[in-house]
């Protein structure tokens, strides 16, 4: 046993990751950032527009979703499959969502990718008949969705936790909202939010960062300006114990339990991330609600718990999820509060604490292969003003974290007597608050 | 060539989205595949075991599933748990995963720590504990699993098909097992197959990343040279071939939601001989992309599905061509089926364009390279192939690909995708998850 444990000892500095960036800012305004990578066989682009769903009007929740997700049916210069057969026989691809567009493509075509993206960024034209099909599609996918358990107890929690502003509601918003929706309201959403003041470019691949610049100036020189986006501050409902159910008959239940969260720039970040390793996220059966739910009770094959992921420019959530048989369910809310209390009350062993240190920092040299793992990297470094040396900055500040520190934060931000719950499966709603 | 008990027998080599891949053999019949690349500061260790549902006799239905979850469960040197606490240490990830033809067990670390991964495998390759009462904790974990596939309708209606398709061949049964058959299995009976299956000659590790493949072969020496066993390679059970069907074949389940969802499959063929390869440029040709045939025809021009795709599923010893559909909201099933034959008749009958076959090419390279883009999927993709056929069929696909001509794609399609030859599955919005066929 004892050779065994030397296998995860004394390894002393973990490989950096390097991401060198070059910054730009181009001509019409919008942030550029480029990160080179010879040999890479991918290159990928992100175009984030900042304000995405929080945009959106009321009434017509989901603008911003297809504003991004029908960006590729058609510019003044090609329509759908035009688009598609510039890209596709080049072994590439784009899609857009609420936050803007995302393209990658292999060997050195780059610049076609650029070109393209260009043209649907400042061209989309969302023509009737193709919105219209699309919008059936999705509506289909909804009204599955709006019987699924799964997608059920994830919606129902969210809106417990965030009420009725934009982060409690679906980002395709309702099936009356996206319904109402037509061409016109993507035109008019995609003029006045995708403005150059707003976006952040990010592209990783085998480039020279200085042609992307010159390139992106051209393509984008008559990309008008408008509006700086503004963060407005959101007001979130008190923290309580709320329950929610959606009743299927089904072999499991979905149970979320949790409350909210964090915003990415919490003092407490660190310490959280570390918290959440012990708590509910670390590899296997190193976190104790897996080692607990899982590997001690056998309620279930999927089981987690975290706060620090979900952190952003608006707070997150912490949230506990797990998938398990309707007999199991109040063992399983028992043990996810045992576990809550147990990491704000006792502090955690030093042993237990050097594993998850040791898993973040380490874990820090992976992850980082894809270039579009790469490229949302870089836009969320810029969005939240990460230091640029944060991936030598971040594992040095958990590696100082203490004990104290994570049972100070678990006091600080998990509120086990106030916490929402949302049940689907084979359950009913006036079983769910006797177990909070 | 004469090879003492740890000595190495270099096979072949070969290059991969940037990897230099060698091949060799020690003597206790453990198979090494190293790919040398380093693009990253990171090497994926793994180590793949000729055993799955396909190997398993009709009693024993998920064991080596079930087997695959016991290997982190404890060895007389590494208590539960230590598998990952170990890992974690080291800043790394690992998980596995059992296929009907093999089983697989990888580690992601870091490139000046990945030797560990050879350490733990090498104890849990002979040395697994299969402690009773953690036997029976983790069956339940593993019908919690199988609980959570019966939730999903694709899942239901795929496994229907299957079992249909495959007839008395293993590969009709879910990987997963069913639920009896679980209840009843015993950790001797475990025993008994981890012995039978779990042995240096039944084995190949796959080292992919930053790493020198000399001295990558000195650690795999050290560690899992020394291992001796006997592997009885007629040990799996009489397979019968997967039945030539006589005739279409149909089932029909009911699911509590709105959707109308379609399965059609074919038997196909083995993976690596040339129907595989076609199979991936028609799968390619009809449903990747906007441009795609189904996906226009049947999705955008006459709106008649939501979704659609198709798979090239090849596995050991046969294989099948997958077809997936939901119906878009108020569309007759009978109409979207009949669309869809329309278009596999259109096969059947004229050669695929010049500028259709291009395109498709040009994706699956370009799937390629996204395929290759970590050392993990890399390292699962040399593996998957050495276990299911050659690993170094993955050396010609992209020339075997290109080598797919229009007539010979035609030649596939009227030789596989007769009706005759298909299971069509349909789950039908109605009461609730129940098989009414």
């Amino acid at each position: 046993m004892s050779s065994f444990t030397d296998l995860a000892a004394g390894r002393g500095q973990v490989p950096v990751v390097t991401l060198p960036r070059v910054r730009f800012e181009l001509d019409c305004g919008a942030h550029l950032v480029v990160s080179a990578r010879p040999g890479a066989p991918i290159t990928a682009v992100h175009v984030h527009v900042r304000g995405g769903r929080s945009q959106d009007v009321l009434g017509k929740e989901g603008t911003a979703f297809l504003t991004g997700t029908l960006a590729d049916q058609g510019t003044d210069l090609h329509d759908e499959m035009g688009l598609a057969s510039l890209l596709e026989p080049a072994g590439g691809g784009i899609r857009g969502d609420a936050s803007g567009l995302s393209g990658a493509i292999q060997g050195d075509s780059w610049g076609l990718l650029l070109d393209t993206m260009a043209e649907v960024l400042l061209g989309a034209a969302y023509p009737a008949g193709p919105v219209k099909r699309q919008q059936q599609r999705i509506l289909a996918r909804m009204e599955a969705q709006a019987a699924d358990p799964h997608s059920q107890a994830a919606r129902r929690f969210r809106a417990l936790v965030y009420g009725k502003n934009w982060l409690g509601q679906s980002v395709s918003g309702t099936v009356e909202s996206l319904s109402s929706i037509t061409s016109a309201d993507l035109r008019r959403h995609r003029k006045r939010h995708w403005r150059p003041e707003r976006a952040l470019i990010a592209v990783c691949g085998d480039v020279d960062p200085e042609k992307v610049r010159r390139k992106l100036n051209r393509l984008l020189r008559s990309w008008k300006k408008g509006r700086p986006f503004k963060v407005k501050p959101l007001r979130f409902p008190k923290r309580g114990v709320r329950v929610d159910a959606f009743h299927r008959k089904r072999e499991q239940v979905h149970v979320y339990l949790g409350h909210l969260g964090i915003k990415r720039a919490d003092p407490d970040y660190a310490a959280l991330t570390v918290m959440d390793h012990v708590l509910g996220t670390g590899p296997g059966f190193t976190n104790r609600i897996t080692r607990r739910l899982r590997d001690e009770l056998g309620l279930a094959y999927s089981v987690q718990a975290d706060i620090h992921s979900s952190a952003g420019t608006y707070p997150g959530t912490f949230r506990a999820y797990i998938g398990t048989s309707p007999q199991h369910l109040p063992t399983a809310v028992q043990g996810f509060m045992r576990e809550i209390h147990r990491i704000r009350d006792e502090a955690v062993g030093e042993e237990e604490l050097r594993v998850a240190r040791d898993f973040v920092v380490g874990s820090f040299a992976l992850g980082f292969e894809r270039a579009s793992r790469r490229a949302a990297f870089l836009v969320a470094s810029e969005l939240h003003s990460l230091p640029d040396d944060v991936l030598e900055t971040l594992p040095k500040e958990i590696a100082t974290v203490t004990a104290e520190d994570v049972q100070r934060v678990a006091n600080q931000h998990l509120h086990p007597d106030k916490c929402c719950l949302s049940v689907a499966g084979p359950v009913r709603k006036q079983d769910l608050r006797p177990l909070l | 060539m004469s090879l003492n008990r740890t000595q190495t027998k270099t096979m072949g080599k070969g290059s991969l989205c940037g990897a230099t891949i060698s091949e060799h053999r020690l003597r206790n019949g453990l198979r090494v595949l190293i790919a040398e690349r380093h693009l990253d500061p990171v090497v994926a260790a793994m180590i793949f075991y000729r055993v799955g549902s396909c190997h398993e006799r009709p009693e024993e239905a998920g064991l080596s599933h079930f087997l695959e979850h016991m290997m982190f469960k404890g060895t007389a040197n590494l208590g539960k748990g230590q598998v990952d606490r170990i890992t974690t240490c080291l800043g790394g990830s690992n998980n596995a995963f059992t296929t009907p033809d093999h089983t697989a067990y990888w580690f992601e670390l870091a490139s000046d720590r990945w030797e560990s991964a050879l350490e733990i495998e090498a104890d849990r390759m002979q040395g697994l504990l299969l402690d009773p009462a953690e036997f029976e904790a983790e069956k339940a974990v593993v019908l919690e699993e199988l609980a959570m596939g019966l939730d999903d309708p694709w899942r239901r209606l795929s496994r229907a098909v299957q079992e249909i398709l495959f007839g008395r061949h293993p590969y009709g049964r879910p990987v997963i097992g069913y639920a009896d058959i679980l209840h009843r299995a015993g950790p001797a009976e475990m025993r008994e197959y981890y012995s039978r299956f779990y042995q240096p000659a039944n084995a190949t590790v796959v080292l992919c990343g930053d790493l020198s493949p000399s001295s990558a072969l000195k650690q795999v020496r050290k560690h899992l040279g020394g291992l001796q066993g006997h592997f009885d390679s007629s040990a799996a059970p009489y397979r019968p071939a997967p039945p030539e069907p006589d005739g279409e074949r149909r089932v029909q389940l009911s699911w509590d939601d709105p959707t109308a969802r379609m399965v059609m499959a074919w038997p196909t063929t083995a993976v690596g001989t040339d129907v595989d390869f076609a199979f991936d440029v028609l799968t390619t040709i009809l449903t990747a992309g906007r441009l795609s045939r189904m996906y226009r025809t049947l999705v955008l021009e006459k709106g008649l599905a939501t979704s659609i795709s198709t798979s090239n599923d090849t596995r050991a010893e046969g294989g099948a061509f997958w077809l997936y559909a939901e119906a878009a909201p108020g569309v007759n099933p009978a109409d979207l089926e009949s669309a869809i034959d329309d278009e596999l008749g259109q096969l059947h009958e004229h050669l695929v364009r010049p500028a259709e076959m291009k395109r498709a090419k040009a994706l699956l390279i370009a799937g390629a390279a996204a395929e290759g883009e970590t050392v993990s999927d890399l390292a699962e993709h040399i593996g998957g192939y050495a276990m299911d056929a050659e690993w170094t069929l993955t050396l010609e696909l992209s020339e075997r690909r290109k080598k797919v001509t229009a007539n010979a794609l035609r030649s596939v399609v009227r030789e596989y995708l007769g009706s005759h030859r298909r299971v069509v599955g349909w789950s039908l919005p109605g009461s609730g998850p129940e098989n009414k066929a």
